[in-house]
């Protein structure tokens, strides 16, 4: 995505409550509108799901990282006890891959949750140092406590200024910011 | 949640269960009665019932896990709250009033004891030592647990489990039907009620549970034990009992009142639920294995080793992928376990594989069959007497079904179930 490093990021309205949010959004949806997003102070899955945002890929990520780890884990100590370090335990054979099942089974755990961990930071865009939205001068204090945001994206190509300011001041938001890159 | 507009949907005035579950158990009836002529025909091929009364203790487990695994889930439900429980609560109160059938079939279990149990066909062990139809480890062990492993004491025990188990069931049964009656005030006292002998009814389930198995399946091999083995059970009944609640609440969803109240989100809920018992399951049947195989001592590895040798590897190498595998891996599919035509199709298959898993833990107790994995006709027993129990079971099972409505009305999650549900990110 090619992302126009000044002008305008989006118009911000913002809202009393979060079904109010969820009608414009719904609105904005169905209109055609693609790049859009919802900021709100906690989870509204209502929002999500109207803007079109069902799946993501966290899951995936988690079960190849859980899948690597048992590889890691399996591997190393089939090397460890075959090739680099062959003990005699109780006479068994040095494959002796019921012993090997505890370490990599919790290593498939190890991995499997830290890549869930990191994979969502990562799919999040996170950490971010800057974001244009802060920018808006009610979205601070307002996104981490009481009010509901709707940003419609300039890069949406229905975007026009006083278009779809009008648009959105048809939702009766609070108030309607330009927000500058 | 507060803010969504109130779209909920309302309950249908009519609660008791569809049409179609008459239907099941017409079917149920005949697959049983089909089965049962298949058993007496396989016994006739076989030349001998011994694998008839082998089979049946199979059926026995199946439907007790059934019956009182039920009636332990209905216990937890009401401990650990929650929607999902309210969902199930009438299918688990008529799994639990199967017991009678239950009972039943351990009298039959108990009059073929001779056959079963080699501690019950031996009562000299000194002659039959001398004989060579016990060896001296055998003829140890019997000695030994006698004062456990005799006919008396299984009697004894099993009719104060049946007791103990008719009790809980009894009183669950009633309170939640008196609840029902009761004024929606009364709902948090009876909420409480039932918490509390909910609570205490856990742990004497999983006490009088272990004693249950202990004598009707462990005891099979008189030389050995293992004290995960209640709990292994314990956990293997959660596997099946939830497999049939997902399979009963899918089907009952086609018409109301399950259509009206199944919603994705407990459908999920239940997938998930169900995936940590396929997970608890392989971790204690795997720990078992690994501290005998560890420890590697003659009066424990036995017990393994006439589970592996000649051929039995192969048995328990598709037991481990039926059992543990196959359900894993596709329990990890967050959209399998949404969609209700697969997510039924796993619950169908683990039931298989707990039946299969049972098949790997009965047979080679038996000296024709420990280390030896070979055919005969009386093998087949395995299918067809299980069958013809468990569709006995299902049919009494659909008709206590049909006997409540199967939405309890008197409970603060009802709101809460008949609201729209939310996608999951």
């Amino acid at each position: 995505m090619a992302v126009p490093r000044e002008g305008i990021y989006g118009l911000v309205a913002e809202f009393e409550t979060p079904t109010e949010l969820v009608i414009a959004a719904r609105a904005a949806y169905d209109s055609g509108w693609r790049r859009l997003d919802c900021y709100t102070p906690y989870p509204v899955e209502e929002a999500a799901e109207v803007i079109g945002f069902h799946k993501n890929r966290v899951s995936l990520v988690t079960l190849i990282g859980g899948l690597m780890g048992l590889c890691a884990m399996f591997s190393l100590e089939t090397w460890i006890s075959t090739l680099a370090y062959p003990l005699n335990i109780a006479g068994r054979p040095t494959y002796s891959w019921p012993a090997f099942i505890i370490p990599a089974y919790e290593w498939t755990i190890l991995f499997a949750g830290l890549s869930a961990a990191f994979g969502m930071l990562a799919l999040n865009g996170l950490p971010s140092l800057y974001h244009p939205l802060f920018n808006a001068p009610n979205f601070r204090s307002g996104a981490t406590q009481d009010k509901f945001f709707l940003c419609l994206e300039a890069t949406d190509p229905k975007f026009d200024p006083a278009e779809s300011k009008a648009f959105l001041e048809g939702f009766r938001p609070n108030s309607v910011v330009e927000v500058e890159y | 949640m507060a803010h969504a507009a109130p779209h909920a949907k309302v309950l249908p005035a009519d609660l008791s269960a569809p049409s179609f579950v008459k239907g099941w158990r017409a079917r149920a009836l005949v697959v049983a009665v089909l089965f049962a002529v298949t058993a007496v025909v396989l016994a006739t091929l076989d030349h001998s019932a011994e694998h008839i009364y082998r089979a049946w203790v199979l059926g026995l487990m199946l439907t007790f896990g059934f019956s009182v695994g039920g009636l332990a889930l209905l216990m937890v439900q009401y401990v650990s709250g929650g929607k999902w429980g309210l969902l199930l609560r009438r299918p688990l109160e008529a799994m639990s009033r199967t017991l009678p059938l239950v009972f039943a079939y351990w009298v039959v279990a108990g009059l073929w004891m001779k056959h079963l149990y080699l501690w019950a066909a031996v009562t000299d062990t000194a002659s039959a030592l001398k004989s060579g139809l016990i060896n001296e480890t055998e003829a140890h062990a019997i000695d030994w647990k006698r004062p456990m492993l005799q006919p008396s004491a299984f009697w004894i025990t099993g009719i104060v489990c049946f007791a103990i188990w008719a009790f809980y069931a009894w009183r669950l049964n009633g309170m939640s039907m008196r609840r029902e009656a009761d004024s929606p005030s009364n709902t948090p006292y009876w909420i409480k009620k039932l918490e509390n002998i909910s609570g205490f009814g856990i742990v004497v389930y999983s006490l009088t549970m272990t004693a249950a198995v202990i004598y009707w399946v462990m005891s099979m091999d008189v030389t050995w034990y293992s004290s995960v083995y209640g709990l292994l059970f314990l956990v293997g009944q959660g596997y099946q009992v939830l497999a049939l609640a997902i399979l009963t609440s899918i089907s009952l969803s086609k018409a109301d009142p399950y259509k009206t109240i199944l919603r994705q989100t407990e459908q999920y809920d239940l997938g998930k639920f169900t995936f940590a018992f396929v997970m608890l399951n392989i971790y204690l049947a795997f720990s078992q294995f690994l501290i005998i195989w560890s420890g590697n001592m003659p009066e424990e590895i036995v017990w393994y080793m006439n589970r592996f040798n000649g051929h039995w590897a192969v048995i328990a190498t598709l037991d481990f992928m039926f059992h543990w595998l196959i359900p894993f891996s596709l329990l990890l599919s967050k959209d399998l376990k949404k969609n209700k035509k697969r997510l039924m199709r796993v619950a169908q298959w683990m039931i298989f594989a707990k039946a299969f898993d049972l098949f790997w833990l009965i047979e080679p107790n038996y000296k024709d069959a420990a280390q030896n994995l070979h055919f005969s006709w009386g093998i087949l027993e395995y299918i067809a007497v299980p069958v013809a129990m468990v569709s006995l079971w299902v049919a009494y099972y659909a008709w206590e079904l049909t006997r409540r409505p199967l939405v309890q009305t008197n409970d603060p999650h009802l709101a809460e179930i008949l609201e729209p549900e939310h996608a999951h990110a």
